[in-house]
């Protein structure tokens, strides 16, 4: 679980009572944070198991656990059936992409060729640009999101109230209302040519609420004796920051890296504003413009292909880092 | 002066040296990020609030100066309209059915029971993919000879939907009767597993005492639901239905996924957003398309505020 620097019998307590009560978005943030200061808060998976309420006799409980197998696996079907189903279909032809095959008929990987060498922009290229801006994306929000998230938790400094607030009202405002001026302003200073348009989505990007807040939430649990032992020692600000809050970090920074990764390779809106020439296209955004104007609209088995394609790597990321997806959102709680 | 109160002075001196190196830290580390906060959000809102009031050209900027009248212009197009009560219906209908989907998944998942690791990793697997991804799956599976018609037809229920009007090749995201209910069944499918994931982290905040006293009171399992677990859940809801609202009111990526940037079939589509993006990308008019921005951002305020009233109220005590 999240909750990992020993012993957390300090400051965990504190955590909840320093987050500003006031305002709409941040008594949202406080009630996925709430109660269990943020990141500590324990999904049943890893928290201490709770005793079953056996208040109704055996048979009863059994029928009950039956019924929720049922509902359970049923609506596992539902998630997986669609994924399935494109896999599928990447293996199919044409014509046995609309026809109800569950092992395709000719089995043929045409698609997979297809999508590797047909595609304007290529595949490959898209991969790369994706890659490069999930990467600096990610890596601006570890470091500026540490940066803010331990100066708001531990640092005393005139403001900071207010200006955590004014990062947490962020989660209010609208995207769509920030883009004309950030699109006008990025146009003005010449952000609208080449790899400058990447660029500019990087910079949008650079640092999310989110990020300050779960990183936040976390150096709030970590006891307050570790600090004061590096101070004595005589380390300075930076120093402590680095050397003994950083690294005791790591799972709250492991979450914000899943999170920020994976909202980058997926994310559709700043691309598509943002990003004019077609080789600069991402993967969300090819895949999109490939369908609508890029003339293979119902030409299925290559779509399903590129689709398998721009989801594997989270699908990886998934498989390795579930717990940090899971408690990540749990306790950032912003992405809807 | 005496020794004593000379080592006073100092001391404090010292303190307020290190209180002075505390705060300059703390300027220092959070200035990058303040500042990228401070021109890309706060100075963002209030430069579409400038552009707002003008005509406006996005290389020269200021044209005609117009006051009010492009709030006005929006608010009396008939598209304008149509994109507010497509978004509104989204939201109305796919918050509380995802919040519910949610909330029984979170209940279910939270019991003793074996795989519940799994099941709530499966819950959770078609968040993780993008937009873009699940968008096009979805026309594959919904467009006339997809999966979900052929299913039903193999199933035998498609005197069902002839009932209800729907023929066996019925294009569900191509028919504007059917093309937003179609997008929210495509969002409240990927987004149950997170909102599961809300309800269980606030699940674990009831103290399991409540429950131990409901089942010595001898309440059964949907009384326990009913009177302990839901309302208890309060500040769950709130948080769910907040995050689902700003969400929900910001549709785009499916609608321009599906219905291009038209909003088709026929403005079924056509979303607040998608009306401020066509408004500033295809019209070039940004000033309206920045009125329209800050009309979605007074809806979003106002539906938060509504919401915090709404769940506020006494907090049900666990007595």
């Amino acid at each position: 679980m999240l909750s990992a620097p020993p012993p957390p019998e300090r400051g965990a307590s504190t955590a909840d009572r320093s987050v500003p009560g006031t305002g709409a978005t941040s008594s949202a943030v406080v009630a996925a944070g709430g109660g269990d200061a943020g990141l500590a808060a324990v999904l049943p998976a890893t928290g201490p198991q709770r005793a079953e309420v056996t208040v109704v006799g055996d048979k009863t409980r059994a029928w009950r656990i039956r019924i929720a197998y049922f509902f359970l696996i049923a609506y596992a079907l539902l998630m997986f059936v669609p994924f399935a189903w494109t896999v599928v279909t990447s293996f199919k032809t044409l014509e046995d992409s609309v026809r109800l095959t569950i092992i395709p008929q000719p089995f043929t990987t045409a698609a997979w060729d297809y999508a590797f060498n047909n595609l304007q922009p290529n595949i490959v290229q898209m991969f790369v640009n994706s890659f490069a801006i999930a990467i600096a994306v990610t890596i601006t929000n570890v470091v500026l999101g540490s940066f803010a998230g331990y100066a708001f938790a531990r640092l005393r400094f005139p403001g900071r109230g207010i200006l955590f607030l004014i990062v947490l009202a962020t989660l209010m405002i609208p995207d769509q209302l920030r883009m004309i001026p950030i699109y006008s302003i990025f146009n003005a200073i010449g952000f609208n040519k080449g790899v400058l348009q990447m660029v500019s989505i990087v910079i949008v990007l650079a640092i999310s609420a989110s990020s300050v807040f779960l990183l936040r939430q976390y150096f709030l649990t970590i006891p307050k004796d570790l600090e004061e032992a590096a101070r004595i020692d005589g380390a300075g600000h930076w120093t402590t920051f680095t050397r003994v809050m950083l690294p005791l970090a790591s799972p709250a920074i492991a979450a914000v890296t899943i999170l920020q990764f994976q909202g980058t390779w997926n994310g559709f809106f700043w691309p598509f504003v943002l990003i004019r020439d077609q080789s600069l296209w991402t993967l969300p955004l090819g895949l999109t413009q490939f369908r609508l104007v890029g003339g293979f609209g119902t030409n299925w088995p290559p779509l399903m292909a590129t689709v398998v394609l721009a989801t594997v790597p989270i699908l990886i990321l998934y498989l390795f880092f579930q717990r940090y997806f899971v408690e990540g959102i749990a306790a950032s709680g912003v992405k809807g | 002066m005496t020794a004593a109160s000379a080592r006073r002075p100092t001391k404090a001196a010292s303190t307020r040296v290190g209180e002075r190196q505390e705060a300059l830290a703390g300027y220092a580390l959070i200035a990058v990020p303040m500042l990228l906060f401070l021109v890309l959000n706060i100075g963002s809102i209030l430069y579409a609030a400038f552009i707002s009031l003008w005509k406006w050209n996005i290389r020269t900027g200021p044209v005609t100066f117009l006051g009010l009248n492009n709030y006005v212009n929006a608010l009396t197009d008939s598209i304008f309209q149509a994109a507010v009560t497509n978004t509104v219906y989204y939201t109305v209908i796919w918050v509380p059915l995802t919040m519910a989907l949610g909330l029984f998944l979170a209940v279910i998942v939270n019991q003793k029971i074996r795989g519940r690791t799994f099941f709530r990793g499966a819950f959770y697997f078609p968040a993780i993919a993008s937009s873009a991804a699940i968008s096009t799956i979805w026309i594959f599976i919904m467009n006339p000879f997809g999966l979900f018609n052929q299913v039903r037809g193999i199933l035998g229920i498609n005197p069902l939907f002839a009932l209800i009007g729907f023929g066996p090749n019925q294009d569900w995201l191509g028919d504007y009767h059917t093309a937003m209910n179609g997008i929210i069944i495509l969002n409240a499918w990927t987004t149950s597993g997170t909102f599961m994931i809300f309800y269980l982290a606030a699940l674990q905040a009831i103290p399991h005492e409540v429950y131990e006293a409901a089942a010595i009171d001898g309440a059964g399992a949907w009384d326990t639901f009913r009177r302990i677990t839901f309302p208890l859940l309060r500040p769950g809801h709130f948080f769910v239905a907040t995050v689902g609202v700003i969400g929900g009111l910001q549709l785009f990526d499916q609608a321009v996924q599906i219905g291009n940037v038209d909003g088709a079939p026929a403005n079924s589509l056509m979303t607040l957003v998608l009306y401020l993006y066509n408004a500033a990308f295809k019209r070039l008019q940004y000033g309206s398309a920045a009125a329209a921005g800050v009309l979605l951002f007074l809806i979003i305020f106002a539906a938060t505020l509504i919401q915090r009233r709404l769940f506020e109220g006494r907090e049900p005590t666990t007595a």
